[in-house]
């Protein structure tokens, strides 16, 4: 296996170590290639195809599509890629209209102007099941909530459609949504997302509510500072260290 | 029972079984899909009673057994009896005296059952004219549950000759030069995929056949796992010792529990006699195998769905950059075949690669199975050599359109296949032909329609199926298809617009290039195909009008009165009164009251019926 592939993307001369994503060698040289499905901190899935890309005449989702052939050739806005992304596009816009993101990219792609057929039954939930939500979730918490469902119904859902027990509140799944689909409130006291209310634990030094029982209870501990005063306190600790060093130094 | 300790035992032990005294006569009673469906438990039953009271059960003379598919579904259920070969199709549990006092005990034809006694067997009928068995050559031979039948007829030969003096190098090279491609879809070379997974690193390695068989309509799969499961079985036993696989699995459909009971007994008995698992013949190849239950989904079929599901998690598709035969089951070097692709492989392993090639074409050699339905006169399994025309397959098996009507086209390949038109039925029925003809070999379903079928409804049809299917992971796929089916459902309701067939075109070409999985990258076949040959019809039903009289509302039906024989049979089934006309008088109907449901089309016997456009409904021609 060689260590090292060579080869260009849009023409430019590239090189990744073998296996790098084709998303990220590009944005290695400053290329950038829209991602909606794509987060850096969790597993690929390569579901929403806004990432295609040409390699050898053909599409490939770029976020996985692992360089492993010397002298690849990829092209990140050929006509081809540019139409494909568009209609991609088109369809996301009709789940979620209303969404920032989706307009903002559609107008890079000429996909808003196209018209939004009444015959094109689908829910417009704002919803464009890419499925963040439930990684972000199996990842860091607890599996919550889950894609369920086939073709066109397929959607997020909590177990058996209720609130969903094993949730920690700890919005993970909301901050991570591209279209800012999954609503959430937050007083300062309780916070409430996916029909269920959570109390807010105080931060011990400032007061400040910033977790829930659940989170903190998932962590093992049953307070922490909010990440205000943690970056505080650790700033502290640094500054005491550092001193202590001078001193020696100067002693 | 003893376990084999070498090659050579079970040899010795075929040899035996062949120079055993055989049974006088047998009557085989087709077990197979078809007839279980149209009785044949109930029949073998009646036999069963029958000879008990004949005094023949136990009798090793004389042999009552279920067997295989026996092919010729639509006359089921069937039965045949060797050695004379007499067949006998639609037969019911009342014709069990006969069948055991005449035709068992005597060989004679029973009067009467028999419609053409001069021309009694199987061979001389033409459904079975053009075919060659031989994936199929055993169903109709042996109880599928008997692995004494399944060695008396050629079975496990291939794995004595492979263990004993082949070695894996050379059987690998046999399937190679054989040519064989997949049965299951898209007729990959079997040798490039078994070189691959032979080259691999990392282990265990895992074989896998794929038996989930998800085209509607299609039961080739079915009918070979449960006519000649051990044929499966010794397959995938060849290909795990020439390519150093420890395991494997059979992925069964959900709907199969038939499939799953005989390949589970198959597996029980090769494992008791040494033919399976630790030790095969005395030798240090070990192969265990197990079976799957299929999660019951359409696209579970897909390889790295299936896959995905075998591992205990959802059966949805994973994107697929890198080759299963690099990671594929549990990450692990992985080679999946369909059944029927198995099913080749101890033949070939046994007759060598040129036996293989002599039938077929230079790049597509061998046999396939055909799965022929539809508007054809005989429905049922047909093995045909690869290159036939699809003429062989329709006319000359199939024996042509039923009723009469005309040929207008041909769908192939399962829900995801094309439409071809009637004047390429002189194309080849082979992978690269298909493909190039914008429709695919697929798993071998090949659904026969005549003039009264509509092929846009055909395209929303199969559509909508996939739109379900769908497992709903990639937008194009998810979103795409609804948006498709939308338009299409618009088109047969006749609120068609202009330019939909362009729409159409375009974002079903986009669906294509855009998907993530083979499902949603061939989804586009049942539009574009259809586009492709009848773009006419699609032009008008734009403008409200269906000249096949299947959508409702598109049309009325109009009465050629030279034709009409005034035989009345459209009058009396016309639910609307709509039309009239005196016996032995030429009919007319009655635009007003017509409610343009298509009632009396299909009635007609002679032709003179045909759909024309509304005059109330036509759009003007933008
Ligand atoms: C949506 C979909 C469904 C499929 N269903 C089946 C099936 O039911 N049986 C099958 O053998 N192959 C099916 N395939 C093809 C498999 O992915 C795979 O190519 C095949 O099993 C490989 O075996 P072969 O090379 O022997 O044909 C399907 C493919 C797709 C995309
Ligand atoms: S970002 Fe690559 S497919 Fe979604």
């Amino acid at each position: 296996m060689p260590e090292w592939v060579k080869g260009s993307i849009d023409g430019i001369p590239a090189k990744a170590p073998y296996g790098t994503s084709l998303l990220h060698a590009a944005r290695a040289l400053g290329i950038d290639i829209p991602t909606l499905c794509h987060h850096e901190g969790l597993p690929p899935d390569g579901n929403c195809r806004l990432c295609l890309c040409e390699v050898s005449g053909k599409l490939v989702a770029s976020c996985m599509f692992p360089l492993r052939d010397q002298g690849f050739a990829a092209l990140t806005g050929s006509a081809k890629v540019m139409d494909a992304r568009g209609f991609v596009l088109y369809l996301m816009l009709n789940r979620a209209p209303k969404s920032p993101r989706l307009i903002r990219l559609a107008h890079d792609y000429e996909a808003y102007g196209a018209r939004v057929d009444p015959r094109f039954p689908l829910d417009r939930d704002g919803c464009v099941r890419c499925g963040r939500c439930a990684r972000v979730c199996s990842l860091q918490a607890s599996e919550a909530i889950d894609l369920a469902g086939r073709g066109p119904g397929r959607a997020v859902l909590a177990p058996f459609g209720r609130p969903p027990e094993d949730c920690l509140g700890c919005l993970a799944c909301a901050l991570n949504c591209p279209t800012g689909r999954i609503a959430f409130q937050d007083d300062g006291a309780t916070r409430r997302v996916w029909d269920r209310d959570f109390a807010l634990v105080p931060c011990p030094a400032c007061g400040e509510r910033r977790f829930t029982k659940e989170q903190l209870g998932h962590l093992g501990v049953e307070s922490a500072l909010c990440p205000e005063c943690r970056r505080r306190a650790m700033a502290r600790e640094i500054l005491a260290a550092d001193s202590v060093i001078s001193y020696k130094a100067r002693g | 029972m003893t376990r084999f300790q070498h090659a050579d035992g079970l040899l010795g032990h075929i040899k035996g079984l062949k120079g055993a005294p055989q049974p006088k006569r047998t009557l085989w009673v087709c077990g197979g899909p078809g007839c279980l469906a149209a009785g044949g438990a109930k029949v073998h039953e009646a036999l069963l009673n029958e000879a008990e009271k004949a005094g023949l059960l136990g009798n090793p003379g004389y042999r009552i057994s279920l067997t295989g598919c026996l092919g010729l579904c639509e006359r089921g259920p069937l039965a045949e009896i060797r050695p004379e070969g007499h067949f006998y199709q639609n037969v019911g549990p009342g014709d069990a005296p006969g069948l055991v006092g005449e035709a068992l005990l005597e060989g004679r034809i029973v009067e009467g059952l028999i419609k053409d006694p001069k021309n009694p067997t199987k061979d001389s009928l033409a459904f079975y004219k053009p075919q060659e068995r031989r994936v199929m050559r055993r169903l109709g031979l042996i109880d599928p549950e008997s692995l004494d039948d399944y060695l008396l007829h050629g079975g496990y030969e291939a794995l004595a000759l492979a263990l004993g003096s082949l070695g894996p190098g050379e059987t690998a090279r046999r399937v190679e030069e054989s040519g064989l491609r997949g049965r299951g879809g898209g007729g990959f070379p079997a040798g490039r995929k078994w070189r691959a997974l032979r080259e691999s690193v990392g282990r265990p390695r895992y074989v896998l056949a794929n038996g989930d068989e998800g085209d509607p309509g299609a039961f080739m799969n079915r009918a070979l796992m449960e006519g000649d499961p051990f044929s499966i079985i010794e397959g995938m036993t060849l290909g795990a010792f020439a390519m150093g696989a420890e395991a494997g699995f059979i992925y069964v459909r959900h709907e199969y529990p038939l499939s799953v009971m005989r390949l589970s007994k198959a597996i029980r008995l090769a494992k008791d006699r040494g033919l399976l698992g630790e030790g095969i013949l005395g030798s240090d190849v070990g192969f265990e195998l197990g079976i799957v239950e299929g999660g019951g989904a359409f696209v579970c079929g897909e390889s790295t769905a299936l896959m995905a599901s075998i591992e205990g998690r959802e059966g949805t598709p994973r994107v697929k950059y890198v080759r299963s035969t690099e990671a594929g089951l549990w990450e692990r070097p992985t080679l999946l075949q369909n059944v029927e692709s198995w099913a080749n492989v101890p033949p070939i392993v046994l007759n060598g690669p040129e036996w293989f090639r002599s039938l077929g074409s230079k790049d597509n050699p061998g046999t396939k199975v055909f799965s022929l339905v539809g508007q054809v006169r005989d429905t049922g399994l047909v093995e045909l050599p690869l290159g036939s025309r699809i003429s062989d397959l329709v006319e000359l098996a199939g024996g042509g359109v039923a009723k009469g009507r005309a040929l207008k086209a041909v769908q192939t390949g399962g829900p995801s296949g094309g439409c071809l038109p009637a004047s390429l039925m002189s194309l080849p029925l082979d992978f690269d032909s298909l493909t190039k003809a914008g429709a695919m070999m697929g798993s071998g379903g090949l659904i026969v329609m005549d003039d009264l079928s509509c092929v846009v409804d055909v395209a929303r049809y199969f559509t909508a199926f996939l739109t379900e299917e769908s497992c709903g992971k990639c937008v194009p796929c998810r979103d795409g298809l609804p948006l498709l089916l939308g338009v299409l459902t618009g088109l047969t309701k006749g609120e068609g617009r202009a330019g939909d067939t362009g729409l159409l075109v375009r974002e079903a070409e986009r669906l294509k290039a855009t998907a993530l999985c083979g499902l949603g990258q061939s989804a586009a076949n049942p539009i574009l195909s259809t586009v492709r040959y009848f773009q006419e019809e699609y032009l008008e039903h734009e403008r409200g009008f269906c000249r096949s009289g299947r959508c409702q509302g598109l049309f009325v039906p109009a009465i050629d009165p030279g034709a009409c024989t005034g035989c009345g049979l459209c009058r009396k089934a016309c639910p609307a009164a709509a039309i009239e006309g005196k016996a032995k008088k030429a009919h007319k109907v009655l635009p007003g009251k017509c409610v343009s449901c298509g009632s009396c089309l299909p009635k007609c016997r002679f032709l003179a019926l045909k759909p024309a456009p509304r005059a109330d409904t036509v759009k003007a021609d933008a």
